[in-house]
């Protein structure tokens, strides 16, 4: 294919504004699907995605267009992550492409992704092609949405394109702007070859394949090539494209879109931002913009039965294959056995993998609470990174505290900035400016403690607005702050899955509530049972549960044998899924109980 | 050795507001019926177990609403087809209020000798909230009538732990319970059963919930009353003068074999346990159909094969409900062909340490904090 003739584009779009729904017309109207293949949101191929409806791992398909020049175009779209959690994997999914499709929600209007994936696009200098989608709505106002996009980036709001994914109104048209505006691939074909890797997945024949876009140059099928950042050197069991299925083809060349076959057993060899070369080419330089995976949350993970900790592994290994950016180490916790620590890149990202170990896996597990990663400056001048309340050094050996801060924006209707500035004052965030997007809807932007939002932050904000708030986020720096290790002490014992560390202001606070929850939550035993919340040595809440004094059956006749023996097999097994810590039983809820502590 | 046998009777003028037996109102038209296939079943279950009844009990429901016609016809199958033994106890249950002198002395004729009374409470608001069809006279007035028809074993069943219930409403209603000196006392904690009114009610907030503690209190409270007053413990729920002691209930808590015929009532023996189906036509359909007769009771709904393993547990289970003679070694040993130690030994141990274990090697019991926390215990020993 001429060089000429390849258009490489993405669609972003704040979620549900019908970035699927668009992919499926655009691969429909090519005839890269047939009318019989076709089924909802065909890029979404994970169960989870279908049914979430978010994009989690993005994908490539190459379709080819007959253009109204009676030209036939190679058009590659690459499907990005819609959700802010996977920044990175965006970032270079844009990195493999020359124009962008924003779509906008002709009902919604501008939302917090729409702005962010647009920076994004704008960074990576994409050709912008505007689009407002759902204009069969009733409710649309497709000028309306289509001002506010020529406010923003200034293109002629002439040029946004309506568009009904659904219905396939406008798709045309669509079409041929990406041919006549997205330019086509730069890249010199005579140099040594270079690609960039934007995603990849793990098959089980075929090991890691990774998704390519060419940057210069020509690779040949059975070339042998490397990875730079990983240095690894593999030769290819296969090249090709998506068209949308794997499809086998003897080159991939310069501006082209495709896969490479790696054999690779690890994603981690593998890495998204990496450049291949061929394995023999020693002074090419890699392409700008890799970053090694860097989890912001951490979590750990424990099988609620003790002896489901080797399903639990294996499920990790076989996660890890498809997704490089989780990461995990083994732990054990006194108080939950053995289990592992794992990163995420984001509470989302966290949810997502939960879900499908309990769902693809059948496992059942316990998470504790979230933390973020601090940087621990010791008295001896060592800095340290922990992302566990448990690896918090002694007290006294501390010199300082610090803790990941976030820039966010809070899109929301005016009618709740009043609701949105409290809810995020609680949490210490620092308010920098506000901005109208138009009448009715403002941007709030902060500065926020990341561990302030990992906890329950996005539903409190959703509750808070009746769901009409929006959010974007991104790192922002460390920072120092009063930090403490709040330990919460269990028939005097401390129970380590419970401890949390907070901001010294808060602890009093944090410490009482956490006590009373655990007081509702841990069941009457045989003896009382004190719970304490201490910072350091200092207690600074306490409550008792009181001893269990009645549990006894009044009734057993001849009729009541096996109803009251199967009630009491009953209590026997919901005491057995119970943690002890020390003498006393502790149920799973608890330890989920510090992720909802009521205001 | 001989058996229990049980006989269901399943009707009710008016249904308690906590009740949950299997048992029915306004169901006259089905007395004369259930009578025959109770009488019926009672005659194929002597065939196919013939052995001797040391203990019979008509309970329910109400036996009572029962005309004497109909007791005699179901009595009278017993006695035909089941060797009853001569000194018998023969318990019916009976609701206050409801029994005229004249009835009383036509069932000790029959042979009932021991009458089990549900006085509940005595005082008026608690009577009401639970919907019972008597006042604290009716159960005076029965007492009498009993004594005059020549009942000398009388039971009067309580219920402690009500919404609202104050410990001195409690003391009262034990005193006028001990002044009518019946010779066996059962005090019932109010268990809020799933589907009952009382339930609904205390989930919808308009009683309030009943305090476990302040139960516990009660029990306690009991407990110190009732031996000053000569009563003797003998089950966690039971107490009587020496030697009144239930020997119907005693078969069940001894975890020793028993026969129960009508609707929804369970049988065990030689290992396996079923039940009958629950509704009353139902029940008088299985029973009167014709053709062969299903094993083991042509009315049964489900069963289930009692193992060595379960038997045990089942054995502990029941055994530790009774407080005074609790679990025998040698009652154990003979009947499982090992001692406790060598079945619970760490259990055990760790019970008694708990304090809510006595042992003192011949006998395991619960120890008075134990009685409270029966569950706790039973559960341990139970295969699951
Ligand atoms: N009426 C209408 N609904 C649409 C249109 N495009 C998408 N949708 C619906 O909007 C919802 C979100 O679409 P989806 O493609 O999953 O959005 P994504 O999250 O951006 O991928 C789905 O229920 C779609 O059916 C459109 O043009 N018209
Ligand atoms: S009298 Fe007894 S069996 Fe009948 S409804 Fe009342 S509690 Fe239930
Ligand atoms: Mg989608």
């Amino acid at each position: 294919m001429n060089q000429s003739h390849i258009r490489n584009f993405c669609i972003i779009a704040h979620i549900d504004h019908g970035k699927s729904t668009l992919a499926d017309r655009l691969l429909q109207i090519t005839g890269t699907i047939s009318e019989r293949d076709m089924q909802e949101q065909v890029l979404d191929d994970m169960e989870l995605e279908r049914e979430k409806g978010v994009t989690i791992k993005a994908s490539a398909v190459r379709m080819r267009y007959q253009a109204r020049d009676r030209q036939t175009y190679e058009l590659n779209l690459i499907d990005t992550p819609g959700h802010v959690d996977f920044t990175y994997e965006v970032s270079r999914a844009l990195a493999a492409c020359e124009g962008a499709v924003l779509v906008v929600d002709a009902t919604q209007g501008i939302e917090a992704q729409t702005l962010a994936n647009l920076y994004l696009a704008l960074d990576h200098d994409l050709e912008i092609v505007p689009v407002v989608n759902k204009i069969d709505l009733p409710s649309a106002r497709p000028e309306e949405v289509a001002q506010e996009i020529e406010d923003l980036i200034g293109i002629d709001a002439a040029d946004v394109l309506p568009v009904s994914a659904k219905e396939g109104t406008g798709v045309d048209t669509l079409l041929e702007a990406i041919v006549t505006r997205v330019p086509p691939p730069q890249g010199d074909p005579d140099a040594p070859f270079r690609a960039l890797i934007f995603d990849s997945h793990y098959d089980a024949y075929k090991g890691v394949v990774v998704y390519v876009r060419v940057v210069d140059g020509v690779l040949h099928d059975r070339e042998p090539v490397r990875l730079m950042a990983t240095e690894r050197q593999v030769e290819p069991l296969e090249l090709g494209f998506f068209h949308p299925q794997m499809t086998p083809s003897d080159r991939l060349e310069t501006g082209q879109v495709g896969y490479i076959a790696t054999g690779l057993k690890t994603i981690r060899d593998a890495r998204v931002g990496d450049t291949v070369t061929l394995a023999d080419a020693i002074t090419v330089s890699a392409l700008p913009g890799y970053q090694p995976v860097k989890p912001m949350v951490f979590a750990g993970l424990y099988p609620t039965e003790g002896e489901d900790y080797n399903l639990l592994k294996d499920a990790l290994e076989k996660l890890q294959l498809n997704d490089a950016s989780l990461i995990y180490e083994p732990e054990t916790s006194q108080a939950l056995g053995f289990g592992f620590r794992a990163g995420f890149l984001g509470l989302f990202h966290m949810e997502i993998i939960q879900e499908r170990l309990e769902r693809e896996y059948d496992l059942d597990i316990l998470v504790t609470a979230p933390s973020v990663a601090y940087q621990v400056k010791t008295r001896d001048g060592q800095v340290i990174t922990i992302d566990s309340p448990a690896q918090l050094p002694d007290e006294s050996t501390i010199e300082s505290i610090a803790e990941p801060w976030m820039r966010i924006s809070v899109y929301t209707p005016t009618a709740y900035i009043g609701p949105v500035m409290e809810m995020t004052t609680k949490r210490r965030a620092e308010f920098d400016h506000m901005e109208y997007l138009d009448e009715q809807r403002v941007r709030l932007e902060y500065r926020m403690p990341l561990s302030e939002m990992i906890v329950d932050f996005y539903d409190q904000l959703k509750s808070a607005t009746r769901g009409y708030a929006s959010l974007d986020y991104q790192f922002d720096g460390y920072r120092e702050g009063d930090l403490v290790k709040l330990d919460v002490l269990v028939n005097g014992q401390p129970v380590d899955a419970l401890s949390i560390i907070v901001h010294r202001d808060q602890a009093y606070q944090r410490g009482q509530r956490l006590v009373s929850k655990l007081k509702k939550v841990i069941p009457r035993q045989l003896f009382t049972v004190p719970i304490q919340a201490a910072v350091g040595k200092r207690v600074i809440s306490r409550a008792n549960v009181k001893a269990l004094r009645k549990d006894v059956l009044a009734k057993c006749y001849g009729g009541d044998v096996t109803r009251k023996r199967k009630l009491l097999e009953r209590q026997k097994k919901g005491k057995k899924r119970m943690k002890m810590v020390g003498s006393v039983e502790i149920p799973q809820e608890a330890f989920m109980s510090v992720l909802k502590l009521d205001e | 050795m001989p058996i229990g046998l049980y006989l269901h009777i399943p009707f009710c003028r008016v249904r308690c507001t906590y009740c949950d037996f299997n048992t029915y109102a306004g169901l006259g038209r089905l007395h004369g019926p259930y009578a025959d296939a109770l009488a019926q079943e009672v005659r194929l279950l002597a065939s196919r177990f013939p052995r001797p009844v040391g203990t019979l009990f008509l309970g329910g429901g109400t036996p009572t609403v029962l005309s004497i016609k109909l007791l005699r016809r179901v009595l009278a199958a017993c006695f035909d087809t089941f060797a009853v033994e001569d000194d018998a106890e023969i318990t019916s249950e009976a609701n206050p209020g409801t029994v005229s002198l004249d009835y009383l002395r036509a069932l000790r004729h029959l042979g009932v000798n021991r009458l089990s009374l549900g006085a509940q409470t005595f005082d008026r608001g608690e009577l009401a909230m639970l919907g019972r069809v008597h006042d604290a006279e009716g159960v005076r007035l029965t007492v009498q009538r009993a004594r005059a028809a020549g009942f000398d074993n009388l039971n009067l069943d309580l219920i402690y732990g009500l919404p609202g219930q104050t410990l001195t409403s409690w003391a009262r209603t034990l005193e006028q319970a001990m002044a009518l000196t019946p010779e066996h006392i059962s005090l019932y904690c109010l268990t809020l059963e799933e589907g009952t009114p009382l339930r609904d009610r205390v989930l919808q907030g308009r009683l309030p919930a009943p305090d476990p503690d302040l139960a516990a209190d009660m029990y306690e409270l009991a407990d110190d009353r009732l031996a000053r007053e000569g009563y003797r413990q003998y089950e966690i729920s039971n107490w009587s003068r020496p030697g009144y002691e239930c020997a119907h209930n005693l078969v069940y808590w001894r975890n020793r074999p028993y026969l129960g015929a009508g609707a929804g009532a369970h049988s065990s023996i030689k290992g396996q346990r079923w039940w009958n189906v629950r509704p009353v036509q139902t029940y008088i359909d299985r029973v009167t159909a014709g053709g062969a007769t299903p094993w083991p009771s042509p009315a049964a709904e489900d069963g289930e094969i009692i193992d060595r393993a379960l038997e045990m547990g089942e054995t502990m289970m029941l055994g530790l409900r009774l407080t005074r003679e609790g679990v025998a070694e040698a009652d154990f040993r003979r009947r499982f062909g090992l001692s406790l130690e060598e079945a619970y030994g760490d259990v055990i141990r760790e019970l008694v340490n708990a304090g809510l274990l006595t042992w003192d090697q011949t006998r395991l019991r619960l120890t008075r904090r134990g009685r409270l926390l029966g569950n706790r215990v039973f559960a341990r020993f139970l295969p699951c």
